[in-house]
């Protein structure tokens, strides 16, 4: 049930668009007991799960374009064996483009950890880390491509506009500081589905991601629209925020009680406040060097990715709900038609040191064990080869492999396979609305009960579909 | 391996039909299987023994596994099959019956539970035991003998029982489905204030609850609220003081007039249809392309507020513009019904949706809930996976409507990326120009041809004429004058090609090859049912008459005069409740975009058919309609609180004043270039950068769309995915969805936006120029002015003093040099009035 539907009344509808969450709003003079208790009941204030939760807060690391997964998490010895042959199976009846011959991956598999889990040469570092993951590689979709498979992973539909994951956590759990944004996403991308990827749709407002920058932009300049005052100190602003809340104190006064008038007084407090807070929540400068160092922030490759991460450790610090940070810069990300050699290895070198940083700095600090840490793309890569030459792979969103660390997740453990190819899923298999449904199990959410209700009908992040997948609950 | 299953789902009708005969079902059960020791045992006792292995080995494992979700008492049946009775799994469910009697290898049931199938995994938490998929096969092989009697449980999963007989006759008794009354106006106590009739019908209510209505709004608030309310604009000092001066009876009657004859009239008003319209400049959703010619639809809906054509005019030409004969013959008016189908293109696509047929059902999905919600204000969308589960339409209903957009073409390929249709409104001019530039084109081209000609001519007489002229030739064998030539003529024919008039072309559909569509089960487009004949809802067909749908066209320009019909019990409700939403900012339906039972009902139900009545009497003029409502005394109350009032009827559901309310994102923005007195009052055109088609974004994130212009935000570009952050930041309609309710939120965004923004900051400082430019005033006549300009009232002695001081404050503490008083004093008064527009009062209408 939506926690909100029984407030059926214009009146507290308004109040749950406006109330703020600075705390008392002063209705006492102008509503009755029942509505100022819906006023304390701001949107963004923590709410009980509906389970036991096992994490408290997500941090999604998401590559865009879809890195292979025969390349990274999926070791197929078969394929590697049969490389240049057909495929002995039929391909999906839908595919993006035309495939060829098997393609066994050119890199090297290694065992790891206690778990002994084949990781490739891709990731060396977060291989270290092997024995604190969840591998999940039986993910599958259906769209296969950018567009509809990002949207997919994000809200869980690909032709209709929903709510994204974030948005639904932040709706259902609220947030834990409310001077920052439940869910924030860092450097995200604008194309395929953009915005709607971290949008609310039809829930509030408040629920849908603040961005800070966008992939095209370096991340230490990723900013929060609007966070900084280009033309007036702080004791300029102050007056000059006296001098506003003197005007509206009058206008209400004149006006009679409204509590949007009154929500509005707070705004402005509260966005003075949160011009000190997001970019002190944003600066790495005052982590020690060891750390800058675990998260990559010595070396220009890993620099970019690694603040990124470190900013996601920070905002899971203070209490923000969902945290995304995506790897995408403004050529092709992890999808290699063609450029496979080349276009991974960059991307992994990017990507894998300050991953298994925050891997590292996360379990350090005691976070990892309420921190869900999520790694994966929109969808996967073929097996089989795309182009002339022999270096490039199509999309696949048959069967493909993310990963979950920490937030109560068992660990060094692999779940669900694909075939010998690592084309289709076959055993245990996962959609990506039982992947939805499985994190925010994680989360304290029962996904068949998180519902809102919009034109006429509740509407789930799972649709009608979800299963958890209780075997890899720790 | 899946296509091929994928596909045999789509034989399941066909399978259906061919039973196997009874004997050579036992033949091939005796022979395969060899149950029972010889032929010609008894049938009795072959019976007996079948019975025995059901209820040993069947029976147990369906109770265990297949039970919940397959049975009578299941919570909820799912895929209409039951499995709990014979006739159950004989009648079988949405995709037929599940098991052949004799021929495991045919059955669903067997497809289902060895995993084979994709889209049909059974049971779905997990692959029975092999064993137990062995004894099924092996069952049915014995011809499943099953000794469950019972009739099947009567719901399939996809029938909600809203589609039976008996609940659309209870559905036609609603306020939704029964034709519209005319009702009288109730009597009420008060004739003085009940100005008009539509007052009557709140006063009696307000009456009847012991209220009183609000006073009337002083004038200065009347002109602001009606100026913003019809324009979206503040009122000028001019014509709030042309209004305070004329104290004759109908003078807000004159201002009520000005305003409808205002262009800006058309831009306000046409911008809240294009929020139902779910207009755009892009496609969002995945790829995100251009809608480069959108904006004349845009344009279009402003035009046709502004002339007032009639609604249901307007409403079929945005269904069947391009077959409407309305319209004269002439040109301009063809073009323009062209562009008014443009509404059924308009909606958000996935355009590189790889499975073309589901691109199209998606497309024709969008259409149908699109016409549904905005001119019936039903959720038809909900059919199209399972009968509505709320209201009265059922799949087939759906389907039938669904064949009509089938029927018509929206796209001109589906191939990745996909290409939407656009129909040419080329006018003479256009024609002429394009075959003038076609006829410099060949020309250009002929005489290249002839340069190579003439030097391939040269060297074949100068080689033989067996000689093959090499691909290189021109560089290696041309003469240099030639090859000088052919470059020249080759840079010319580039640049006539740069020149190629562009014809100019419109978003729209057109008809395509006219079939009925069938019900697509659950939804997909992979498991097709029986055929609908296009037709209009079954709820419908006592109140309107049912028009006909013949072979000769898709039926759009059919249901659109079936929409547009006076009798039609929706079209005229939703529309008034709309207008009344736009006005009070709250529908007499409180869900504007639901009229059924999901939605909320009428507040006055009787005002809301009284005020249909009207709209359909004065030839559906909306004009006419804003003046009704504009000049009753419900309209022109205040906003001031009252005790009592508060006390019953808190929410005001019963208008016992006007709401205060929040300006609207366009107005915010625009109201902030008016008062700043950098407003650019052009109407019209495009302004994207980008050339229709072309990508927003591809892989990269840069956002190349400028909203620099001060234009009014109606023609400010409007990128699905990415829309103007200001738009967002205020409750923009999100141009996915339709919205005929947008909210007014209240969020801290909002607030850093007006404290920080560079817009907000430089619009400031802009009218602090003004202000302090004009030599004319001294510095209380400048905060006067201020007040003046930005809130539409006097400062009061308080207020100038408070600003007074304000000023000297923040500039003794500015950063800027001691000895800049100049920069001091432009910084503190673009602060005061960053503040004053800042303030609730500049952003609350009352």
């Amino acid at each position: 049930m939506n926690p909100f539907e029984s407030e059926l009344t214009t009146r507290r509808r308004m109040l749950k668009q406006t109330a703020m969450g600075f705390g008392s709003l002063a209705f006492a003079a102008m509503l009755d007991e029942q509505a100022r208790a819906d006023a304390a009941r701001d949107p963004l204030a923590p709410k009980p799960p509906h389970l036991k939760p096992r994490a408290k807060r997500a941090i999604f690391l998401f590559m865009k374009g879809g890195p292979s997964q025969v390349d990274t998490f999926d070791y197929k010895p078969r394929l590697q064996r049969d490389h240049g042959k057909d495929l002995p199976f039929a391909k999906p009846r839908v595919q993006f483009a035309q495939t060829g011959k098997l393609l066994g991956s050119p890199w090297k598999f290694r065992r790891y950890g206690e778990s002994g889990i084949h990781v490739s040469d891709l990731f060396p570092h977060v291989a270290q880390c092997v024995d604190d993951l969840c591998i999940l590689n039986s993910l599958y979709g259906s769209n296969p491509a950018h567009g509809g498979a990002l949207l997919k992973m994000h809200t869980g539909s690909d032709s209709f506009v929903r709510p994204s994951l974030g948005s639904w956590l932040v709706y259902g759990l609220g947030s834990e500081n409310h001077n920052l944004p439940g869910f924030i996403t860092i450097c995200p991308t604008l194309a395929h589905g953009g915005v709607r990827n971290w949008g609310s749709a039809f829930l509030p407002a408040h629920y849908q991601g603040t961005p800070l920058g966008v992939a095209s932009q370096p991340s230490d300049q990723a900013r929060v629209r609007y966070i900084r005052n280009p033309a007036e100190t702080l004791e300029e602003q102050r007056l000059q925020l006296d001098f506003l809340a003197r005007a509206n104190r009058d206008h209400l006064e004149a006006t009679g009680p409204n509590p949007a008038l009154e929500a509005r007084l707070g705004s402005f407090e509260l966005a003075f406040r949160m011009q000190s807070e997001m970019p002190a929540a944003q600066d790495v400068a005052d982590e020690s060097p060891a750390t800058q160092r675990l998260y990559g922030l010595d070396d220009p490759v890993t620099a970019n990715f690694g603040r990124q991460c470190l900013m996601a450790r920070r905002f899971a610090e203070r209490g923000v709900r969902f945290i995304q940070v995506t790897h995408s810069d403004a050529a092709v990300q992890w999808d290699q038609h063609g450029d496979l050699r080349k276009g991974h290895a960059k991307n992994a070198r990017e990507v894998d040191r300050p991953i298994a940083g925050l891997l590292k700095d996360l379990k350090a600090r005691g976070l990892l064990d309420d921190t869900l840490v999520i790694w994966g793309g929109e969808f996967g890569r073929t097996p089989t080869v795309q182009g002339a030459g022999d270096d490039g792979r199509d999309h696949n969103p048959e069967g493909f492999t993310m990963w979950l660390a920490g937030g109560g997740v068992k660990t060094g453990v692999q779940y669900g396979a694909t075939d010998d190819y690592g084309y289709y899923a076959v055993e245990q298999k996962m959609h990506v609305h039982d992947f939805h449904a499985t994190i925010l199990h994680l989360l304290g959410l029962d996904h068949e009960r998180l519902t809102y209700r919009y034109a006429g009908r509740d509407f789930r992040l799972t649709d009608v579909s979800g299963v958890v997948a209780k075997e890899i609950l720790a | 391996m899946k296509q091929q299953d994928r596909t045999r789902l789509h034989r399941t009708s066909s399978r259906t039909h061919c039973t196997t005969p009874i004997l050579a079902t036992v033949v091939f059960v005796l022979t395969t299987v060899s149950w029972g020791s010889a032929l010609g045992d008894d049938a009795a006792r072959t019976k007996e023994e079948g019975v025995a292995f059901f209820e040993t080995n069947i029976r147990p494992l369906l109770v265990t596994h297949c039970y919940s979700c397959h049975a009578a008492d299941s919570k909820k049946i799912k895929g209409g099959l039951t499995l709990d009775t014979k006739a159950g799994w004989e009648k079988g469910g949405d995709l037929g019956p599940s098991i052949v009697p004799g021929d495991p290898k045919n059955s669903l049931l067997m497809e289902a539970v060895r995993y084979e199938d994709e889209g049909l995994l059974m049971p779905p938490k997990g692959k029975l035991p092999d064993a137990d998929v062995a004894r099924l096969a092996q069952w049915i092989s014995m011809g499943a003998p099953d000794p469950r009697t019972g009739a099947p449980a009567p719901a399939a999963s996809e029938g909600t029982g809203m589609s039976s007989p008996e609940a659309i006759a209870e559905a036609r008794k609603t306020w939704t489905y029964r034709p519209r009354v005319d009702p009288p106006a109730p009597e009420v106590v008060d004739h003085a204030w009940a100005a008009s009739s539509l007052d009557r019908f709140i006063l009696a209510r307000l009456e009847a609850k012991g209220l009183r209505p609000a006073p009337p709004a002083d004038k200065r608030t009347l002109i602001r609220r009606a100026t913003f309310d019809m324009t979206g604009l503040p009122p000028s000092r001019q014509e709030i003081d042309a209004f305070l001066a004329d104290e004759t009876p109908d003078a807000f009657a004159r201002v009520v007039d000005r305003l409808l004859a205002s262009p800006r009239y058309g831009e306000r008003w046409g911008r809240h249809w294009l929020d139902v319209a779910r207009y755009a400049d892009s496609n969002g959703l995945d790829e995100n392309l251009a809608f480069g010619n959108a904006w004349r639809y845009r344009d279009y809906v402003i035009a046709a507020f502004n002339d007032d054509k009639p609604y249901d005019q307007f409403v079929r030409e945005q269904i069947a513009g391009d077959q409407s004969t309305d319209a004269e013959t002439e040109a301009a008016a063809r073009h323009e019904s062209l562009i008014a189908t443009g509404f059924l293109s308009i909606g958000p696509k996935v355009l590189a949706e790889p499975d073309p047929e589901k691109m199209r059902m998606d497309i024709v999905d969008e259409q149908v809930d699109a016409v549904g919600r905005v001119f019936m204000g039903l959720t038809m969308g909900c059919a199209r996976c399972h009968d509505h589960k709320f209201d009265p339409i059922s799949t087939a209903d759906y389907y039938a409507l669904a064949g009509i957009f089938k029927s018509t073409k929206t796209m001109d390929s589906f191939k990745i990326v996909a290409k939407w249709h656009e129909n040419s409104i080329a006018d003479a001019d256009d024609l002429a120009r394009k075959a003038a530039h076609e006829a410099r084109v060949a020309a250009k081209k002929k005489e290249i041809d002839e340069a190579v000609a003439g030097e391939t001519a040269r060297i074949k007489k100068e080689k033989g004429e067996a000689f093959a002229i090499p691909k290189d030739a021109e560089a290696k064998l041309y003469a240099p004058a030639v090859r000088d030539r052919l470059k020249k003529l080759r840079e010319e024919a580039a640049a006539i090609d740069k020149e190629a008039p562009e014809e100019p072309t419109a978003m729209g559909v057109v008809d395509d090859a006219v079939a009925d569509a069938p019900i697509h089960v659950r939804g997909s487009h992979m498991t097709l049912g029986k055929i609908v004949h296009r037709r209009v809802p079954t709820v419908f067909h006592e109140s309107t008459s049912n028009p006909d749908f013949d072979a000769a066209a898709s039926g759009r320009l059919a249901l659109a005069r079936w929409l547009s019909a006076p009798e039609h019990p929706l079209t005229a409700r939703v529309m008034v409740n709309r207008l009344w939403r736009w006005h009070f900012g709250k529908g007499l339906v409180p869900t504007p975009d639901n009229f059924g039972r999901n939605g909320e009902p009428p507040t006055h139900p009787d005002l809301l058919d009284w005020l249909a009545s009207r709209f359909v009497e004065d030839g559906w003029s909306i004009k006419a309609m804003h003046r009704r409502i504009l000049l009753s005394s419900t309209y022109r109350m205040s906003s001031d609180h009252d005790a009592r009032g508060g006390e019953v009827d808190p929410e005001n559901r019963l208008y016992w004043r006007v709401d205060v309310r929040r300006l609207e994102a366009e107005e915010v923005r625009d109201a902030l270039l008016a008062v700043a007195g950098v407003l650019d009052s052009k109407m019209g055109g495009s302004m994207l950068a980008v050339k229709n088609r072309d990508y927003f974004f591809n892989h990269t994130s840069k956002d190349t769309v400028t909203y620099d212009a001060p234009r009014r935000s109606v023609y400010l570009p409007v990128v699905r995915n990415n829309l103007y952050d200001v738009f967002q930041l205020f409750d923009y309609s999100d141009a996915e969805v339709l919205n005929g309710d947008r909210q007014s939120s209240v969020v801290a965004p909002q607030a850093l936006f007006m404290m920080n923004a560079p817009l907000v900051i430089d619009l400031s400082n802009r009218l602090a120029t003004a202000l302090l430019g004009d030599p004319g005033l001294d510095d209380d006549g400048r905060l006067a002015r201020l007040y003046q300009t930005a809130l539409g009232r006097p400062a009061t002695a308080d207020e100038i003093a408070r600003a007074g001081e304000f000023l000297h404050r923040f500039a003794a503490i500015s950063p800027l040099p001691a000895d800049d008083a100049a920069g001091r004093r432009r910084e503190a008064w673009r602060a005061v009035c960053q503040a004053i527009v800042s303030s609730n009062e500049f952003f609350y209408i009352r």
